[in-house]
């Protein structure tokens, strides 16, 4: 054991940030986060990218919201006579519809992805396997630097015709022909929307691979697959998933845009082709694409649960079976998502069945973070707090995904804000929390700065709160039968948008006291130790000083024998 | 050639090996689920063509059975024309009664109402989709691109039947109407000359 | 719960299945897991507990929870599949009432039988709506069924995809060019029902809805002769679209 802590405090020392002793001098200013070779601060580049993403995201929400919080158009007339110089309605319609639009481009492609798999499994996946970075360095930097391109492709397209007349895509993020099509879309913002994505694609699809050489070949002796931390196996679970899933979506993407500019007629029925093809193609990436917004936030619950319980997690081979599970099955189960579009009685029938299936390994996953927690020793530090609440959240959003697999009541809730309610709830709520535990939890060791704890638990109250009362009440809007993506409703359905556009506001000012904590924190600089969570924290990060040194594990670091019941790692950690 | 991985860490230099590996694996993934979803395209309307699955009538040659079925299902018609092309376009009849087995000739009538050649495509499904396996037709306008004068007037003959083992089709057993939808659409300009292009799938 | 008031037995059914099979066993669900993390967070708290146990395992606990969850998706299926077969296994219908979509209108055809004709149905701007009309959902020319009767429905569009909607009938179905697709209700009660677009098609996603009375029969014979008059059909197509070519 003493070896082991001196071996890892020489390391430390002798590449302490600022002094540039030894090992090849790493790159200073600029060039060092242009040119980054190195996984730790590919990751934070990740994690920067992601919050400029997610507050994009969310400002476009929270304009949504304000339009949403009463019937009548108010907010857009305004918005798109500052935007696109027309305040017309019209305009201002279509400018609502391409919000929306880039609303979930922005939060799944630059928020979600980027901060669960470039940041967090960047910076902690090489770490936690003993490895001194990912297997193709280089590779990773172009993966990240893909990414504002991509970024900037979205952004032109706001701003260059889409529909007639209008600038912008506004089809909604699954770009289904004939609208994305020349026929709803004849100007070329779905052309910037196609490569946008095609670009983001690539990204996730370099990400993967490397991801899948680093943990399969990288590990350190000693590490078994099944001695893993949960959160490597879920990145694992999640690059195979984008490796077979992304490069569907490139082939439905560039047959829409030879489609829309090389006169093929792959959904054109004018020409042979069909627009249902493209559902199909594109929600064959679609489904298992939910599945990697959330599996690497499953694998930060359990990191975090296990830590702040001080037990190992229960059941680890149940969990990575769920895990992998979840992801096959996820594979078969994408027509659910097209229950309306004509589809025969049998065919209904299988997806049906199909989908409900995905809920017994989900539900293996749920049980076994509490009996994770029974009998443990709980401290409610703030990641603990998100990601107790992921759990109940989750199980949420996981029990209205059951209802909505029933395709004879998807019948009624198809395209309702129930759909809605439903996939903010696994995401808003389930991916958001996951990525604010791991944020929390990572933090000081990224940074080597402490939090202000109280202000992170009131973070997490005012968004638990917040978010919970944007989305509960979308609930009832879609059994009151309120559709999805429109810009003005009804006037019974005005209660309940009122509320949950209330809600939306509260959990704008979680995110501003969010900018705090972190302006805080750097201005305030309170050094953290290499742990600071007690001896529940296990894994291999955790005996690095915070931050780590520029390269660590140059030489792998020892794996003791496993105990039966110790969990990998955790006999390296003597001591805090 | 060095990595700066290896270069790093000179014991990671046996996995640089297989990291490349791994790396030329995963392209291969890459570009093999790539040319699946392309093939997912002509595969798609070969599966449709050949299970009737999504309501995808079949195409035979020949009435191909003497057999005659003991229930009798009503078909109707269903005749839409698309925007851009200025056609008239109509089913003769709203329905027939059919008995399995038995050949039905029905007539579909078609006018260009505007003062130029145009070329029109024909797209076509029946619903419940579970028919398409058994509506069989043996003579159809819509197995080509049909091409019609200015304010040239046609009529077309549907030669069809139901095939009789739809009855041991359990799918089937509730289904006693089978509707049978076309849509002409303008032909696109690059096939507009390609009015003898042959069409085997459908639309749908 | 929130549904909107049901016409059709379907609807009924949905709500049933909803309401006293789906939402039971959601609730449960949902609370069991909260009441658990409530009470785990309570009774092993650090102060509560200093020393964590290291139980990582129990076989038969993980055979529970994986099994009873599939028997209750077991159990859930077979009324599940049930209204799925009611939903898509058309009766003989006593009308067949054709539906175009477009950009941004719904088009209603009656059969030949009935009076062969066809009519455009537009949202009712806001300074038109009159006592009893409801802002975002009435229409200047209603579609028209007969009460008890079993309706069929065709539903086409005409350029991007949109989707047919009576959410009081149990009615959904998607509008895509190049395909029929058919669904079918049964009206219990007389009243106006409405529905709206249920798939994005552009800016008038939110302004094409939809309004159907369900009459007594004689109420709907005397509909339908004012109706053929006034939707006579001109012979002919709409020649101002007659050059525009598709690109």
């Amino acid at each position: 054991m003493a070896s082991v802590s001196e071996f890892t405090h020489a390391e430390a020392h002798a590449h302490d940030g600022h002094e540039d002793h030894g090992d090849h001098g790493h790159p200073t200013g600029w060039r060092r986060y242009l040119l980054s070779t190195n996984h730790k601060d590919i990751g934070t580049l990740y994690l920067i990218f992601a919050i400029i993403g997610g507050l994009v995201g969310m400002v476009l929400s929270i304009l949504i919201r304000a339009e949403l919080m009463t019937p009548g158009i108010q907010v857009f007339p305004v918005l798109s006579g500052i935007l696109d110089g027309d305040g017309s309605v019209d305009a201002a319609k279509n400018l609502y519809n391409m919000f929306f639009t880039s609303h979930a481009v922005i939060m799944i492609f630059f928020m979600v992805m980027p901060a669960m798999m470039g940041g967090f499994g960047n910076w902690f996946v090489p770490i936690m396997i003993g490895a001194p970075d990912m297997a193709f360095p280089r590779m990773n930097n172009l993966s990240f630097w893909l990414l504002p391109a991509s970024f900037m492709l979205a952004i032109i397209s706001m701003f260059v015709e889409g529909a007639a007349g209008m600038k912008g895509f506004a089809g909604g993020w699954v770009l289904y022909p004939p609208f994305a099509s020349t026929v709803g879309t004849p100007g070329p913002a779905a052309d910037f929307v196609i490569l946008s994505m095609h670009i983001a694609g690539a990204s996730s699809i370099l990400g993967a691979i490397n991801f899948i050489a680093t943990i399969l070949n990288m590990r350190a002796p000693g590490m078994t697959m099944f001695r893993m931390p949960l959160f490597v196996w879920s990145v694992l679970v999640t690059a195979f998933l984008l490796l077979l899933s992304l490069p569907v979506l490139a082939g439905a993407l560039t047959m829409l845009l030879t489609d829309r500019n090389f006169h093929t007629t792959f959904f054109d029925p004018a020409g042979g082709g069909d627009p249902i093809l493209y559902q199909h193609i594109f929600w064959f990436f679609g489904h298992p694409e939910v599945y990697i917004l959330i599996i690497p936030g499953f694998g930060i619950v359990s990191q975090i649960v296990s830590t702040f319980a001080r037990k190992p997690i229960f059941g680890y081979a149940g969990m990575v079976y769920a895990m992998l599970a979840i992801a096959l099955l996820g594979f078969v189960v994408w027509a659910h998502h097209m229950f309306t579009t004509g589809m025969s009685l049998n065919a209904q029938r299988y997806y049906v069945l199909a989908t409900m299936v995905i809920a017994v390994p989900t539900g293996v996953k749920i049980f076994s973070w509490i009996a994770t927690m029974w009998g443990g020793s709980i401290s409610l530090r703030a990641p603990m707090l998100w990601a107790i609440g992921f759990i109940f959240v989750f199980t949420v959003g996981g029990v209205t995904g059951v209802v909505l697999a029933n395709a004879a009541v998807d019948r009624y809730l198809h395209d309702t804000y129930y759909v809605v309610a439903h996939f903010h709830y696994t995401m808003s709520l389930g991916a958001v929390f996951s990525i604010f535990a791991g944020f929390y939890y990572w933090f000081p060791k990224m940074s080597g700065y402490l939090y202000n704890e109280a202000k992170a638990k009131i973070h997490f109250w005012l968004t638990f709160v917040g978010i919970n009362l944007v989305f509960f009440p979308q609930h009832f809007l879609g059994f009151a039968g309120m559709p999805r993506r429109i810009v003005d409703y009804t006037n019974a359905y005005s209660l309940w948008n009122f509320v949950s556009s209330i809600g939306a506001f509260i959990a704008g000012i979680g995110t501003l006291l969010f900018l705090y904590i972190l302006y805080d924190a750097f201005k305030l600089k309170r050094q953290a130790p290499a742990n600071p969570w007690g001896p529940g924290a296990t894994t291999l990060e955790w005996t690095l000083s915070s931050p780590p040194p520029f390269h660590q594990f140059l030489t792998p670091p020892p794996i003791p024998e496993e105990d039966e019941h110790d969990a990998p790692a955790a006999a390296a950690v003597g001591h805090a | 050639m060095t990595t700066s991985l290896e270069r790093l860490s000179p014991v990671h230099r046996k996995s640089a090996l297989r990291n490349k590996l791994m790396g030329a694996g995963g392209a291969a993934v890459v570009v093999g689920m790539i040319a699946l979803t392309y093939a997912a395209a002509p595969f798609f309307i070969a599966f449709c063509r050949a299970t009737g699955y999504a309501g995808t009538p079949q195409r035979v040659e020949a009435a191909t059975t003497d057999a005659e079925g003991g229930r009798i299902l009503r078909v109707a018609f269903d005749a839409n024309v698309a925007p851009g092309l200025p056609w008239k376009f109509e089913a003769e009849t709203d329905a027939v009664h059919v008995r399995p087995g038995k050949t039905v000739t029905v007539f579909f009538r078609a006018e260009n109402l505007a003062d130029r050649e145009i070329t029109a495509h024909p797209t076509f499904n029946v619903t419940p989709a579970v028919s398409g396996a058994w509506f069989d037709k043996i003579q159809c306008f819509c197995f080509t691109n049909e091409t019609l004068k200015p304010h040239e007037k046609v009529e077309w003959p549907v030669v069809f039947f139901l095939n009789p083992e739809l009855e041991k089709d359990e799918s089937m057993a509730h289904v006693d109407a089978i509707t049978l939808s076309y849509t002409l659409f303008a032909a696109p300009p690059t096939r507009a000359s390609a009015s003898e292009a042959t069409r085997d799938g459908p639309a749908g | 719960m929130g549904f909107l008031p049901a016409n059709s037995p379907v609807q009924d059914n949905i709500e049933w299945f909803h309401n006293d099979i789906l939402m039971p066993v959601i609730v449960f669900i949902s609370l069991l897991v909260l009441a658990l993390l409530a009470y785990v967070v309570y009774r092993f708290h650090e102060k509560a507990n200093p020393v964590p146990s290291r139980i990582s395992h129990n076989g038969p606990l993980e055979i529970i929870w994986t099994i009873a969850p599939a028997l209750v998706l077991v159990v859930i299926a077979f009324p599940s599949f049930r209204l799925l077969a009611e939903q898509l296994i058309i009766p003989e219908p006593d009308l067949t009432l054709k539906v175009t979509a477009s950009q941004w209108h719904w088009n209603y055809g009656y059969p030949k039988a009935a009076g062969g004709f066809s009519f455009d149905s537009l949202i009712k701007d806001d300074k038109d709506l009159k006592p009893g009309d409801i802002r975002l959902l009435s229409v200047d020319n209603a579609a028209y069924v007969p009460v008890g009767k079993v309706v069929e429905v065709d539903v086409v569009s005409q350029d991007v995809i949109h989707s047919f909607s009576l959410p009081s009938f149990g009615v959904k179905i998607d509008a895509v060019p190049g395909r029929l697709n058919k669904t079918w209700f049964k009206a219990e009660k007389e009243g106006v029902f409405y529905g709206q677009c249920s798939n994005i098609c552009g800016v008038g996603h939110a302004f094409m809805p939809i309004e159907v009375h369900v009459v007594s029969e004689p109420a709907y014979q005397a509909w339908l002769a004012g109706a053929k008059k006034q939707f006579a059909r001109a012979d002919g197509v709409d020649l101002a679209q007659a050059d525009s070519v598709k690109p």
